[in-house]
């Protein structure tokens, strides 16, 4: 084991603030961005659950967000290629909700994002992870089904009875998976949905789902699609749209302003931190350092093993990084918060963390220069 | 090796800079040194007897004069050539014995030789050695909170030792020990003198450790007040 790493394990203590100044960089910028991604999550979570092999949305949509929905007239033309089986359009609306509430419970009112689906098995528009009995029970007229998180948000209970656009609903189960912070989702089948006057039979459809015969040319037949739609539309298989959904809402200015802000102050603290951590460490060891010159070992060599030190406390601070985001996680599963960790955030944060500790041991250098051996002789 | 010369200084002079005084630690001193001798170089404090050695042994370079050691102009060479003739030929204790916490004993010696490029086999063979011959052959794998100071000089003699220097400077390296272990400590160096030929310089205000010097000499002010040959000088013998 090198002098660096042994020293890091031996005196680690020494090291930790330094080692926590990192991990707590890391986990800043990650929560934040972990957050914003769970939401976007929470948008795409019908996408990702869907049964659909193929979308199909408006030619400048970058994503689920921001569509502005297209001719109902694109449902045919998708038709047109003989692969396809299924073609629905995504039918997401809002409705008013609010509990009837029991003796002592405050009354909940909100507005709900209602997703509509055909309760058959293999529908296209039914996210593929509904149970029998989840499908079954919104056959029924006026049931809907909610996520298990947001039973609370919506004051009621498996059973319970609530009004939706002034109408009367059931809640005939929950289902998990479909966290969403902002915007509780209320799933209910066509029929319900235009009981509650919220399905949409207007010209302009939203996200078309479409369904392949061979699900592994979903590829080929995208690129099919769009030749046939000749720039009418752009056809996306799950993952694309997924993917690109969520690289998206990071796009939006409000978003990558908190959350470059946050990095930099992570960037910030971290360095100022560690460096002076390293500083203080390797000061307690100057005298060490001092007897290594004195025998001959050049400066360069001294700096190596600064350099190789901070590499290992940034090693050190990712590994804590995963800890400390693990836990989070964990609470944020526990309490409902949808969050997510992508990793194409995670790798340039984890080299961000790699960085500050490298420039942490760059800035430290300059203590060396106190390693002078002829001090050591008094 | 033995009698021949392995330090020859000539008129080495330092000054310090004290606010607006200028102060003289080092006044014209010519010294040398021979292989197989040990050197001791007494005095009282302020005498100049540390700056004497950190001229000699390419730590600081003295304001006048020339050092020739093993035959090479010493200070004539740039700094990485000087810490490159201590890497090769230089070995130091302290006093405070500046070993690594995070270091056994037989890491602290095999990271000098790391340094000196000697293969990891090698330095582990020869760290084993050398720590056997300071007589720490039961204590290879403790950590410096694990040994008492008289240990952790040994294994700062056995990393200076190592190196298997022709020169071998020592300040002050029995002052935080106890008498015995500073007669080991004094004895090991003795021996390298003795067994490797080196030229050993000891910087020491410890009057019992003279009966080990075959020379000593005595400083005061800056100057060399006597320098006595308390052995035959090798080259006469």
């Amino acid at each position: 084991m090198s002098l660096a790493l042994s020293t890091l394990l031996y005196e680690w203590r020494r090291y930790f603030a330094a080692v926590i100044a990192l991990a707590v960089a890391g986990l800043l910028v990650l929560a934040m961005t972990g957050m914003f991604m769970g939401m976007a999550k929470s948008f795409t979570a019908t996408v990702d659950k869907s049964p659909a092999h193929l979308l199909v949305l408006p030619p400048q949509a970058e994503g689920i967000f921001g569509d502005s929905g297209q001719p109902r007239r694109m449902i045919p033309m998708v038709y047109q290629h003989p692969e396809v089986i299924e073609v629905q359009p995504m039918q997401i609306n809002w409705a008013m909700w609010s509990n009837f509430p029991k003796d002592g419970q405050p009354p909940k009112g909100d507005g709900v994002r209602v997703v509509v689906v055909d309760p058959i098995k293999g529908a296209v528009t039914l996210p593929s992870d509904f149970s029998d009995q989840i499908i079954e029970a919104l056959q029924e007229p006026y049931a809907v089904v909610v996520d298990r998180s947001s039973l609370g948000k919506l004051g009621v209970q498996v059973g319970d009875k609530a009004k939706m656009n002034g109408r009367t609903v059931t809640v005939a189960g929950v289902v998990d998976g479909y966290p969403n912070m902002f915007n509780t989702q209320v799933f209910s089948s066509f029929q319900t949905a235009k009981l509650l006057y919220v399905a949409d039979d207007g010209p302009r459809v939203g996200p078309l789902l479409v369904k392949l015969r061979d699900p592994s040319r979903a590829k080929e037949v995208a690129a099919e699609l769009d030749a046939i739609g000749a720039g009418q539309f752009r056809a996306w298989t799950r993952d694309e749209l997924s993917k690109s959904s969520q690289t998206g809402i990071m796009k939006e200015g409000g978003i990558a302003i908190m959350v470059g802000f946050m990095a930099l102050v992570g960037v910030f603290i971290g360095i100022v931190i560690t460096w002076q951590t390293l500083q203080g460490a390797i000061m307690a060891n100057i005298k060490e350092f001092a007897s290594l010159r004195a025998l001959g070992v050049s400066m360069g060599s001294l700096r190596l093993i600064i350099m190789e030190l901070s590499f290992w406390v940034g090693v050190a601070g990712l590994m804590l990084t995963v800890v400390l985001v693990a836990g989070v996680a964990f609470l944020a599963k526990w309490g409902g918060v949808p969050m997510d960790f992508p990793l194409f955030i995670d790798i340039p944060v984890a080299i961000m963390l790699m960085v500050i500790a490298i420039l942490s041991g760059m800035f430290s250098l300059g203590v060396l220069k106190k390693s002078q051996p002829a001090d050591l002789l008094r | 090796m033995s009698g021949k010369l392995a330090l020859d200084a000539k008129g080495l002079s330092k000054s310090y800079k004290i606010g607006k005084l200028k102060q003289s630690v080092l006044k014209s001193v010519d010294f040398n040194a021979f292989h197989g001798q040990v050197t001791m170089v007494m005095g009282p404090s302020g005498s100049g007897k540390s700056t004497l050695i950190a001229a000699l042994s390419g730590l600081m370079k003295p304001d006048e004069g020339e050092v020739m050691a093993l035959g090479e102009n010493l200070w004539k060479k740039n700094r990485g050539k000087v810490d490159k003739f201590r890497l090769d030929h230089c070995g130091f204790i302290f006093q405070g014995f500046n070993l690594f916490p995070a270091l056994n004993a037989t890491e602290q010696v095999e990271q000098v030789l790391k340094y000196c490029k000697v293969p990891k086999a090698e330095a582990q063979r020869r760290a084993k050695a050398v720590l056997e011959s300071v007589g720490l052959g039961h204590r290879l794998k403790q950590y410096p909170s694990e040994l008492s100071g008289g240990e952790k000089q040994r294994v700062a003699i056995a990393r200076a030792l190592s190196k298997q220097p022709q020169l071998l400077f020592a300040d002050e390296p029995t002052s935080a020990l106890d008498s015995v272990s500073g007669q080991v400590c004094i004895k090991l160096l003795h021996q390298a003198a003795k067994e490797r030929g080196a030229a050993v310089i000891v910087v020491t205000h410890d009057p019992r450790l003279e009966a080990y010097a075959d020379r000593v000499i005595h400083m005061e002010d800056g100057k060399i007040l006597s320098d006595t040959m308390v052995a035959e000088p090798p080259y006469l013998a």
